[in-house]
């Protein structure tokens, strides 16, 4: 049995978790603001300081150099026989799904990602769901279409 | 039966009381926010609301209509909202007739249509009559078993079904050490800290104080503790009693009976070839005893919550455990070289295990409670985790994957390979770094998955397992099994060794 080949992501993706992060970490700063509010009397100026420190440095590694990261490790292939799935910045996770078990395949595309011409693969099976984010619209309904074809010559066989 | 026609009014009332079982928790929230509100006056909220969900209930049933025509299920239903749903006599695996405590002060039955997918949740119909029961059930069936009459004739004296059913003895056992009671104490836990001001404020407590000669506040509140543990053990005691007395499974050629209850009694009918995994699992206080529950995992077939795990015997001594499952499920009945986690691993399993209450117990021994004695804490979270690495492994064969592991009782699963739905192998970096991995495998149950994991493993060894997987689709006889090339550490499932 050959290797299954697999496909990187497109680097645009890379400004979509940009984006994202940028947008969904904004709430880490409101630790500091509900100290201040809570403890208006009492603040501690060093405690403060460095809280507001070390939220900047994770907000910015989340903004800069995380989605990098993420858009490095991320694999997937689909094959007549199952979809492989690798990924994780920090705890790594392959992920095998066998295309006999794939129930449907959706595409999503939210605004930003169609800002980008990027869509979202979505695979459910009867117990999970797993995405391939942010695939160039074109390649995702490329994507879509090998899943449910191989999906459905795969159920033939059984 | 060619003409809509409604149940039994008496489904107004038993609808009623699913809606509030539903919703209670939102009801709950209701009444406790209502009681310490000043704007809403509290007695409005309850001369409206239980009025209201009656009436709802009523407008239910008025609602609720069914009727089968040429083999073919209508049901039309929903107050604001119209629904239909159409089953054909075709797509029907399942006719389950049951009656719960309101149906059978009425007499009358409950009758359930399940199909292979969740939507049959909805074809229940709450309230008949016994005849009209059998009649649909006749028509209902009467499609399917018509074309094999001879066949039924058969299988009728063929199927002397074999019945199981739970001693009074393990019975007892299993309501006494029952793991209910966890979630039920959680759930006083947080009502009695809803109404704990109000008894405070009340007379109640002077009165205690006064009753019991010159007690600390400590140990009353100690005293107090230990009443609603008691209750609360109690409590769970008894539900498991009504909930699984007069348990029995019966297996027939392609299902199995389940049934259950006391005063509620559940009927759940499973088709074997929707079985997608069986379970054991050893609680804590259990395992000592030489006990166990086994489980199964159904897909399609969820209760109300939609779960797919459904009790197969409640309480089993271990010893016929394997008998159980040889009799009752015997295409799980399998021995599987299995391979452990490295001894190297032993640490990580420790110290996720006592990490944090080493850290608690040492932070309250310094600052609050300077005794030695907590410090056993700290001695049995470590006990733990050499338990959960002893008890953790992985095993497989051809057609099947055993997984076994701990978190508080252990737990083992027998899976078909062709019944794993995905599975993912998950790597840390200091496992990485150790090659070492997590593995977790998915099945389908009710309307969602169930997952199974072990932590920790070798990662040559799951690596073979997930090449062995891809192989899957080659044809039966080029297939050749991956194992790993050392020798097997332990046999899973593993009842007889763990026994000796």
């Amino acid at each position: 049995m050959s290797k299954p080949l697999f496909h990187k992501l497109p680097p645009r993706a890379i400004r979509i978790w940009q984006w994202s992060n940028s947008i969904g970490n904004l709430f880490l700063f409101g630790l500091p603001a509900l100290y201040y509010l809570f403890f208006q009397d009492s603040v501690n100026q060093v405690f403060l300081i460095s809280l507001i420190v070390i939220i900047s440095i994770i907000y910015l590694l989340y903004l800069l150099w995380i989605p990098f990261l993420q858009w490095k490790k991320w694999r997937y292939s689909v094959d007549e026989n199952e979809i492989h799935l690798k990924r994780g910045v920090i705890i790594k996770r392959e992920t095998l799904i066998p295309l006999n078990r794939v129930q449907h395949v959706d595409t999503r595309q939210g605004p930003l990602l169609q800002w980008y011409n990027l869509s979202t693969v979505s695979i459910s099976t009867a117990a999970t769901t797993h995405e391939i984010p942010n695939l160039d619209s074109e390649i995702a309904l490329r994507v879509r279409s090998t899943i449910s074809t191989n999906a459905r010559l795969a159920k033939e066989d059984v | 039966m060619y003409e809509f026609q409604r149940q039994h009014p008496i489904a107004s009332v038993s609808k009623t009381l699913r809606e509030i079982r539903r919703n209670i928790i939102s009801i709950l929230v209701t009444l406790f926010v209502g009681a310490s509100s000043e704007a809403i006056p509290f007695h409005l909220l309850i001369y409206i609301g239980i009025p209201l969900i009656f009436v709802i209930g009523v407008v239910a049933w008025w609602r609720f209509q069914y009727k089968i025509e040429d083999g073919e299920l209508h049901i039309r239903s929903g107050i604001f909202v119209r629904k239909n749903l159409y089953l054909t006599r075709d797509r029907v695996q399942v006719i389950d007739i049951s009656s719960g405590v309101l149906q059978r002060l009425f007499g009358l039955v409950k009758v359930d249509i399940q199909t292979a997918g969740s939507t049959s949740r909805d074809a229940s119909i709450e309230a008949v009559t016994a005849e009209k029961a059998d009649l649909i059930n006749r028509l209902l069936r009467n499609g399917a078993q018509q074309k094999s009459a001879d066949e039924e004739a058969e299988s009728v004296e063929s199927e002397k079904s074999k019945v199981y059913s739970l001693p009074g003895k393990h019975l007892l056992i299993a309501a006494t050490t029952s793991g209910r009671f966890g979630i039920i104490l959680s759930v006083m836990g947080t009502i009695f800290s809803q109404i704990e001001p109000v008894i405070r404020e009340s007379e109640i407590f002077d009165y205690l104080f006064s009753m019991l000669p010159s007690q600390t506040d400590g140990i009353m509140i100690a005293s107090i503790i230990l009443i609603v543990i008691v209750a609360a053990w109690i409590f769970s005691f008894f539900s498991t009693l009504l909930m699984y007395g007069d348990f029995s499974v019966e297996v027939k050629k392609e299902e199995i009976v389940i049934m259950r209850g006391i005063f509620e009694k559940k009927r759940i009918t499973v088709p074997y070839n929707r079985i997608q995994a069986i379970y054991v699992n050893e609680g804590l206080v259990r395992q000592p005893l030489g006990y166990a529950s086994a489980h199964l995992e159904s897909a399609g077939y969820g209760d109300d919550k939609g779960t797919g795990s459904l009790m197969l015997f409640p309480l089993i001594p271990r010893k016929k455990v394997e008998k159980l499952i040889k009799e009752i499920v015997p295409q799980h009945d399998v021995k599987i070289d299995g391979y452990t986690p490295p001894f190297k691993t032993l640490r990580r399993y420790i110290f996720r295990a006592a990490f944090i209450i080493l850290l608690i117990t040492g932070l309250v021994y310094y600052f609050l409670y300077n005794a030695a004695w907590i410090w056993i804490f700290p001695a049995l979270s470590i006990f733990w985790g050499w338990l959960k690495y002893k008890d953790a492994g992985i095993g497989w064969d051809r057609d099947n994957i055993i997984l076994r592991s701990r978190t508080l009782s252990k737990t083992t699963a027998i899976i078909k390979r062709n019944r794993i739905q995905d599975i993912s192998i998950n790597q840390s970096p200091i496992q990485r770094y150790r090659n070492l991995c997590t593995i977790q495998v998915y099945v389908a149950s009710g309307d969602h998955g169930k997952s199974f994991s072990v932590k920790d493993l070798d990662y040559d060894d799951v690596q073979m397992l997930y090449v062995d997987l891809q192989k899957r689709k080659e044809k039966e006889t080029e297939r050749e099994l991956t194992i790993p090339q050392r020798k097997a550490e332990t046999t899973l499932p593993g009842w007889k060794v763990n026994v000796a």
